[in-house]
């Protein structure tokens, strides 16, 4: 044990054990204590993550340096630290272990510095909700299922955390539980989400069946073909399942029920970009797989273009940001699909910054106006919100990709790295690059749409009907503020961070982990194009809607087609319920008719009445003369002896 | 070895077994059948020592050991409940104690 284990450790339960104390404290903790003792707990699982985090950069200065004096052989940096063998059977057994190295360093920081951020907000959202502990109990519960699943040093432990993170997901969407909506999105979450964990699972059984370890190294075995594609797609499932990817995007959307706060952490920063770290730690069964990471790819182009066109008609506001957040990780599964791991995994974390932004600022319009979601009736609330107006339009123009707001660096890089498969001869990747400049022109459009429609101009009716004003600054409460403020400078500055090809420390912090393949390595003059193309796009989005919202110059193409397509999500809701639950009811209801009723409660019945039947039948006998029995058991045992002298 | 064969010891304990039996199925009083019942006993007592002395060999009498000290216990058991009955000042008639009929 050294600095960096005890920080992964103390990181990983201190979430943990706020969320038990305020389940045991019950009522004798006050509704503000349990809150703030949630809040304390993530930013100490923050403080660990630093911990961890300047351990494994301590190491990593010294052992570049004898790498660079001595020539040796540098070895993937990290440390597992094992606390006991938690599953053992025969030769297999499972440690229950955790995994310190730059990769799970890097999303320890995001999950419970975002994390921390949001649970603070959510002290000043929450205020006055009759089940504030519990809503607390839930978030501080989810922060350590997220933090077990990046920190877990095995397979099963990822497993485990994968779960959990879609158990705390459904009982965080369905906290309101009184609201039938809420109740549905949860259920609807956790069935897509289970789909993903069985996938995996299987996928699991696998590596097991062929390695007898779960180990990540097992996965670093030699696998047959068929074997390898295998493993590769049942994770490919957990992943798609858990970052709402097509085929399995359609509860994302809906899990918006939720509070604002669980929105902005969950299904926004942390949870839903859990496939892309799956795929980066797992990416060396994926490279044995190589067509299984290309699909992972495609399903992210896809996914981010028709996620990008249904936010362009959406009218919730959290569900517009619900698309962007869907098109955004297709982005990310673009990135580690084609094998740019650090620049799918620095997008996941600029993502984190800007699209919390956006939830939270939407969080703080929907509360001035007292849960009012449709833009359509927001119009001028900037004149009423400054403080909100201006953290958006950061969010907005990071999400956007203008420089120098963060996702012009993040997102950059991976398109060029599409580019650079394409011009490696492989046409596919020239798909993707189109694919992701498209995303950049769509992302600019449903972006400034959202911003034009509610910010600028003069405040509408509704809006000066509805607005209060609250707390002292008349935005909201500090706690509110004050992480939205500070996650609107991440946003706009966290891109700094890194801007390949000149200046990359996150790539270098990352590349014994996950190093970036050499096919995705785009030249430099590709880097400049994609950038370029990128930002003109976007410019062009916002401009397009600069145009039709906010000048009106261009009337909105009537499509009604298009526009029908659109507004049912591709109809994938309704496609799901003819192909699986229709004919689920069906099945269900003939066997309902045909087994259940004449088999199973028919023949119970039956046995029932039939036993009673024969009781009735046999109790004569038992006359409670004594001298008949006696007579019996004599006239028994003559007949007996008797036939024993006959045959004889 | 002299006096009567074994057959007549057999014959002996068939008769005793009988007259019990029979005692038991046509007698009512409880007193009257737990006697019976020691008569039945006795004869296979008696059957178990017969056959011991003519195939020599001790088992059989231990067995008849083992009779008696469960005809005590019986016994002891039966006369309580007899005592019993008879205290409640219910009918000493084993026709009439049949409440347990189903």
């Amino acid at each position: 044990m050294n600095g960096m284990t005890y920080g992964a450790w103390i990181c990983l339960l201190s979430p943990l054990v706020a969320t038990v104390l305020i389940l045991l404290g019950g009522t004798t903790l006050s509704r503000r204590a349990a809150a703030w003792l949630a809040t304390t707990s993530v930013f100490v699982a923050f403080g660990g993550a630093v911990w961890a985090f300047l351990g494994v950069h301590g190491d990593q200065v010294t052992q570049n340096r004898s790498c660079i004096d001595f020539g040796v052989h540098c070895q993937a940096q990290g440390e597992l630290t094992t606390a006991w063998t938690w599953l053992a059977a025969g030769s297999f057994h499972v440690p229950l272990q955790l995994l310190v190295d730059p990769l799970s360093t890097v999303m320890m920081l995001v999950v419970s510095g975002v994390g921390g951020l949001i649970v603070l907000y959510s002290i000043g959202y929450m205020d006055g909700d009759p089940e504030e502990r519990r809503y607390f109990a839930y978030i501080a519960f989810f922060v350590f299922s997220m933090l077990l699943l990046v920190e877990g040093g095995n397979l099963l432990l990822l497993l485990v955390g994968w779960g959990l993170v879609g158990l705390s997901s459904y009982l965080l969407i369905g906290f309101w539980h009184e609201k039938p909506s809420a109740v549905r999105a949860a259920k609807k979450a956790f069935v897509m989400n289970a789909f993903g964990d069985a996938t995996m699972a299987l996928a699991l059984f696998i590596v097991i069946a062929h390695t007898n370890r779960l180990s990540f190294d097992a996965l670093g075995a030699s696998f047959s073909g068929t074997a390898a594609n295998w493993i590769a797609l049942g994770l490919l499932g957990g992943a798609v399942a858990k970052s709402a990817q097509i085929p399995l995007q359609t509860w994302l959307p809906d899990a918006m029920e939720g509070p604002t706060p669980v929105s902005a952490l969950i299904h926004a920063a942390t949870m839903v970009t859990a496939g892309v770290y799956l795929i980066a730690r797992t990416h060396v069964i994926f490279e044995q797989a190589r067509t299984v990471e290309l699909v992972a790819a495609g399903l992210g182009a896809l996914t981010l273009l028709v996620a990008g066109l249904i936010a362009l008609v959406q009218t919730d506001i959290k569900r517009v940001i619900a698309y962007s957040t869907m098109s955004q990780i297709g982005y990310m599964f673009m990135g580690v699909g084609v094998g740019a791991y650090s620049s799918g995994m620095f997008h996941l974390m600029t993502h984190a910054f800007f699209k919390a932004t956006l939830f939270m600022t939407a969080g703080l319009a929907i509360h001035a106006l007292s849960g009012e979601q449709d833009i359509r009736n927001m119009r001028g609330l900037g004149k009423l919100m400054p403080f909100t107006k201006w953290c958006f339009l950061a969010g907005s123009l990071a999400l956007v990709g203008i420089p120098p707001f963060s996702g012009f660096f993040s997102k950059d890089p991976i398109i060029a790295s599409a580019g650079a498969l394409g011009s490696h001869g492989e046409w596919y990747g020239w798909v993707f690059w189109l694919c992701g400049i498209a995303g950049a022109l769509l992302t600019g459009l449903y972006t400034f749409r959202l911003w034009f429609l509610v910010f600028p101009g003069e405040p509408s009716a509704f809006v000066l009907e509805h607005h209060h004003k609250q707390g002292r600054f008349g935005e909201g409460p500090w706690t509110m503020l004050v992480p939205v403020g500070v996650l609107a400078v991440l946003a706009t500055f966290g891109g700094w961070l890194q801007w390949t090809p000149h200046w990359d420390p996150l790539t270098k912090w990352l590349q014994y982990v996950t190093p970036t393949l050499a096919v995705a390595e785009p030249s430099s003059t590709l880097e400049t194009v994609t950038s370029v193309a990128a930002v003109l796009a976007g410019a062009t989005g916002i401009a397009i809607a600069w145009a039709i919202y906010a000048e009106k110059r261009l009337a909105i193409p009537k499509l009604p087609a298009v526009q029908r397509v659109l507004e049912n999500k591709f109809y994938f809701d309704e496609l799901y319920d003819r192909v699986f639950y229709a004919p689920s009811v069906a099945l269900a209801n003939v066997l309902r008719t045909e087994v259940e009723e004449p088999v199973i409660v028919q023949g119970g019945a039956d046995l029932g009445q039939t036993t009673l039947d024969a009781g009735g039948a046999v109790r004569r006998i038992q006359t409670g003369l004594l001298r008949t029995y006696v007579f019996f058991l004599a006239a028994g045992a003559a007949i007996l002896v008797l036939a024993f002298l006959i045959a004889k | 070895m002299s006096g009567p064969g074994t057959s007549w010891y057999l014959a002996l304990a068939a008769f005793l077994f009988g007259l019990g039996a029979l005692g038991v199925l046509i007698r009512r009083n409880p007193l009257i059948v737990l006697l019976s019942l020691e008569l039945m006993l006795n004869g296979g007592n008696l059957a178990l020592i017969a056959f011991s002395r003519h195939f020599v060999n001790g088992s059989g009498q231990i067995f008849g050991l083992a009779v008696m000290a469960v005809a005590a216990s019986e016994v002891c058991v039966g006369l309580g409940l007899v005592v019993a009955i008879n205290r409640k000042k219910l009918a000493l008639d084993v026709d009439r104690l049949s409440e347990l009929r189903g």
